[in-house]
């Protein structure tokens, strides 16, 4: 009974250590390895039966503030849920840190047509229809900064899903509004070709 | 038949008349509607474009316009003069203040509209945005109020106001934000007055903005950002 006890309790001090620390450096990339089991060997991004993000070379801001979304169920996505919610605070620090630090070419695949159009919305926005000009925002070369995501490289079908169903993702404790809420009007006033060409656009960046 | 003028005139007449009383009628209708408007100036925009639009420059602008730090730290707008917005807009549009997505943004602006839009960011008054190093505010305030006469640096409150709240053509510069403010007093003369064949008021500035070290910069921003 008293070994067993010593056990447990040595079992549980491990767990404390991993848990609550900063991130020892073998559980980091423990981590990480855990991660691109989804988002791509070098987190490039994939195509699954969803289309799962790249996360190489994104602000870890951002990063930060999404896992924190998708914990407190401000942004709904089951599997990422269960993924954040076990992360500390300083796993998710030394996550974000590492992910910036990516730089693989982009999958690509985008209908290359769609390209020019995307990048003059991405550039000029549509003043007239009251559609802004990402660049104002995420950069004229699309890397973001801060809590603004980077969007060079992202997925084309992944890029298409978030602008379409903004609304329903994102923002979903009317009670705690967070950063989602900017791009809210954007995301509702691109049509389908719209959202279509800077998806395409976005995605052919490096 | 042929109509002789005897008899054409009668129906001349009642032709002009007719054409006159349409003509009334669409100004009667113009006019009341410009009646019921706010102000006359936008008469030919409705309210609900305005704020259409508003929303739309609130996208980078941010919540109540009080500014945004993006990629680029995105100026806030709330409570601004009313005839400084007007003038950087048209300065946007010539190209004497060169910013590519200002002059995309500005350039399908009516007259009507920029009178609205701007009439609706006087109005509005959220908290500043915040986040200067709280401990420059008091130089920043020194610099603000008394000036420095031993670089020929006018005291900024002598044109600002007291409370850095402007008047007609002089921007308000109260809950600015503090990126915003360091980047445009330090790259004065790249961004503004760019046609010398049309010097306009940002040529007041340039010696100012000339006259001051980067660290007396930060200082007046960081001031200006927490006035309220």
């Amino acid at each position: 009974m008293r070994v067993v006890g010593t056990q447990l309790a040595l079992q549980i001090a491990i767990l404390a250590v991993v848990f609550t620390g900063t991130g020892r450096a073998d559980d980091v990339q423990a981590k990480i390895g855990y991660c691109k089991d989804c988002h791509g060997p070098s987190a490039q991004g994939y195509r699954g039966f969803f289309p799962i993000p790249r996360l190489a070379g994104q602000q870890p801001e951002y990063l930060e503030n999404q896992l924190r979304a998708f914990i407190e169920h401000r942004r709904t996505n089951n599997i990422m849920f269960n993924v954040a919610h076990t992360l500390s605070p300083g796993m998710i620090a030394a996550l974000a840190a590492q992910f910036r630090q990516l730089n693989p070419k982009p999958i690509g695949g985008a209908p290359k047509q769609l390209v020019a159009t995307g990048k003059k919305i991405f550039e000029d926005g549509m003043p007239d229809i009251n559609i802004a000009a990402c660049a104002a925002c995420h950069g004229p070369d699309a890397t973001g900064s801060g809590q603004i995501p980077r969007l060079a490289g992202q997925l084309y079908p992944y890029v298409i899903k978030e602008l379409t169903n903004w609304g329903k993702e994102r923002g979903q404790n009317p009670a705690k509004p967070d950063t989602s809420a900017i791009m809210s009007p954007v995301a509702h006033s691109l049509n389908k070709s719209q959202i279509e060409a800077v998806a395409a656009f976005v995605s052919s960046l490096n | 038949m042929q109509v002789t003028p005897s008899q054409g005139r009668p129906r001349r007449i009642i032709k002009v008349g007719l054409l006159l009383a349409l003509l009334s009628a669409i100004l009667a209708t113009v006019c009341a509607g410009a009646g019921r408007a706010e102000d006359t100036h936008t008469a030919a925009v409705s309210q609900r474009d305005v704020q259409a639009k508003l929303t739309y420059c609130e996208v980078c602008h941010g919540p109540s316009a009080r500014g945004f730090v993006g990629y680029y730290p995105i100026p806030r707008l709330a409570g601004q003069q009313p005839e400084y917005l007007t003038n950087q807009l048209q300065a946007f549009v010539e190209r004497r203040r060169v910013n590519p997505i200002m002059f995309s943004v500005g350039h399908v602006l009516s007259p009507a509209m920029i009178a609205g839009l701007a009439a609706n960011f006087h109005d509005l008054n959220p908290k500043p945005l915040g986040g200067a190093p709280k401990e420059l505010v008091p130089a920043g305030k020194k610099i603000f109020e008394e000036g420095i006469p031993a670089a020929n640096v006018p005291a900024c409150a002598s044109c600002h106001g007291p409370e850095a709240k402007g008047n007609g053509p002089f921007p308000r510069l109260a809950g600015q934000l503090f990126d915003y403010v360091s980047n445009k007093l330090t790259n004065w003369d790249k961004e503004r007055g760019q046609n010398p064949a049309k010097p306009d008021t940002s040529a007041i500035m340039e010696p100012i903005a000339h006259g001051l070290t980067a660290p007396q910069i930060k200082a007046v921003a960081a001031y200006l950002s927490y006035l309220e």
